[in-house]
Order: structure tokens, then sequence, then C-alpha cells
């Protein structure tokens, strides 16, 4: 925190930030990849997953907690940390903040779309259709500081 | 908010609040579907049920869960702290009992799952309590970052020409 508010302490936040970024992208990419690779794109195969294939038993409610409580830590914690960093890109607040907000809500109906689907019955759709906004959202996010700062950084910020 | 140069960081905070909330609720609903919620339901968890048909915890079953949670629960502790604690000056004593609160419940309600399995049964309260300490800090931690950054009477959108609200940040400068 110290770093993004004393504008002379950015500089030096440079460096580490660059690989956090890289990290981040490198964990949205394998993210993603995942739920591509499982049949995150295909309602049918999303429902089949939570439902149950071929007439078999929907998902217990732990499992879809579980979910929740593992995607509350990666999403919750790197958003804050974009977020946070977007704060020192040259864009204008409103932008920053429609793109946070867009962000924090596809995560956060991303985690619990599935309580739809075993609710409903049905919604895969729902499903891939969160999962596109929040992957999108995200990385949109992280190129927004990414370009910031892989350029030689943000500007100081006030 | 008395920390003027905070402002622009409102809605990074304010999410991760969110966040933090929806992480105290899920550990809540899996403490209660998976531990049964009570002293009971956690011996019988660790120590294995005849009448659930399941086994004693394996110490690779337990570490399964006991690794993650020993990474994560201290960074986003960490992270929680360190930005309510740079916001505000607050009581020191109640802001050190809180941190002290947050660790020490993280820690024992980890190695206290270890103890049910291979010290003792009775261990399962001390799971139960420093899972309650843990909901309690993580909700404590996420309505004090709302306390902080909701906007407060000083920090008011300026408004320009035809009413639109300017950019937080130009309220800062």
């Amino acid at each position: 925190m110290r770093f993004l508010v004393l504008p002379r302490a950015a500089a030096r936040a440079r460096p580490p930030v660059r690989v956090f970024l890289a990290f981040a992208a490198l964990a949205l990419v394998a993210l993603a990849a995942q739920r591509i690779v499982a049949g995150g794109l295909s309602p049918a195969e999303v429902e089949a997953h939570y439902l149950g294939a071929g007439g078999g038993d929907a998902l217990p409610a732990a499992a879809l907690w579980e979910e929740v409580h593992a995607g509350a830590f990666v999403y919750g914690f790197v958003l804050f940390m974009l977020g946070s960093l977007a704060v020192l890109c040259p864009v204008s607040a409103r932008v920053r903040n429609a793109l946070l907000a867009v962000a924090f809500g596809a995560t956060l109906a991303d985690l619990f779309a599935p309580f739809a689907i075993v609710g409903l019955g049905r919604g895969g759709s729902l499903r891939v259709a969160t999962f596109a906004v929040a992957t999108l959202s995200v990385a949109a996010l992280l190129a927004v500081v990414a370009l910031s700062f892989g350029r030689g950084g943000g500007h100081e910020h006030p | 908010m008395t920390n003027r140069r905070l402002v622009p960081f409102r809605w990074p905070a304010l999410g991760f609040a969110a966040y933090l909330v929806v992480q105290a609720v899920s550990a809540a609903a899996l403490f209660v579907l998976k531990l049964g919620g009570g002293a009971a339901g956690v011996r019988a968890f660790y120590l294995g049920s005849p009448e659930r048909f399941t086994h004693a915890k394996s110490l690779a079953g337990i570490l399964e869960v006991a690794v993650p949670h020993l990474a994560a629960v201290p960074l986003v502790l960490f992270a929680a702290i360190h930005v309510v604690g740079f916001a505000r000056p607050h009581r020191r004593r109640a802001f050190s009992a809180l941190v002290a609160l947050s660790f020490a419940s993280a820690l024992a309600g980890i190695l206290s799952g270890f103890g049910v399995r291979w010290l003792s049964p009775g261990l399962a309260w001390l799971k139960v309590a420093s899972f309650a300490g843990l909901e309690v800090a993580l909700l404590s931690w996420a309505a004090l970052l709302v306390a902080l950054f909701v906007p407060g009477p000083h920090v008011r959108p300026v408004h320009h020409g035809a009413g639109a609200a300017a950019p937080v940040q130009e309220v800062v400068r």
C-alpha cells in the first residue's frame, strides 16, 4: 500500500509488479485452459458436469461450495491487486471503476452460477457466459495494468 | 475516510471486502456440510464414523486441506490487515487484538485437525472455537474495510457541467 500511495515509491514497485502481472496472466490462461478442456464452453457439457451425465447424480452442495471457496480466494486477491495497481495507470477513473465493477460482478456470478444450474436443472449457457465475461474482464484489467507498468510505469499518484 | 490518498482505492478495497465475506460464508457452509458444524461432527469427520460409513482421515487427506490453507489464509489476512492498518489511525490495542485473533485462530484451526486425529478427540472443541474465531476475524476485517472506504460526508463527488459526477481522483486532488 505504501508503494502505491507514495509517488516516489511507485518506481521501486515496478519490477515486482511486472513479475506479479506475469504470474497473474499465466494463472488466468491456465484457469481458462482448465475450464475449456473440461468443456466449459459447451452448455451441454457444463450441465452434464453439475447435473450428472446420463441421469447421474448432481454434484453435492459441498462440492459447489468448495468451488466458491477456492475461487473467492483467487479472484478476490488478484482483483484487489489489479484494481489497486490500476489506480496508477493513465486511464480515467470512470473507465477503471467500470472495468473493475464488471470484473468483480462477473467473477462473483461465475462462482455462484453452478447453484443456479443445480437449482434449475439447466442453465449451462449461464455458466458459459459468466466464464467468458469473467475471464475477459479480468484479462482487460490485467492488460490495462500491464500496458502501463510494462512500458515503464504508471503515472505518479496524487 | 480519514486518509484522502486512499480514496482512489475505494472500489478495489470494497470488492476485496465482498470477497472476504464470500470466503467466510463459503467456509461456514463447508464447515456445516462436511464437519457437521459441531464438536461431534468434527470428531466423526477426523476419526471416522460407522454411521456415515467413513474411515479416519489419513495424513495425506488432512495435508491436502491444510497445505493450501497455510498459504492462502495468512496471505488474505496480511492483505486485509495491511490495508486497514495503513488506512486509519486506529486503537492500537483493539487492532493488535484482532490481528492476534486472526492469525491465532487460523493456525489453531489448521493444527487442531491433526490434533483431533492423533492427539485427543477433545480437541474438536478447539477446532470449532478456532473456526468461529477466524470467521469473526474475517467478517471484522471486511466490516472495517467497508467502514474505512465507504464514502464519508466530506468526500462528495464534485459536479461538473451537466451534473456528471467527477472521478473520485479529482476530489482528492
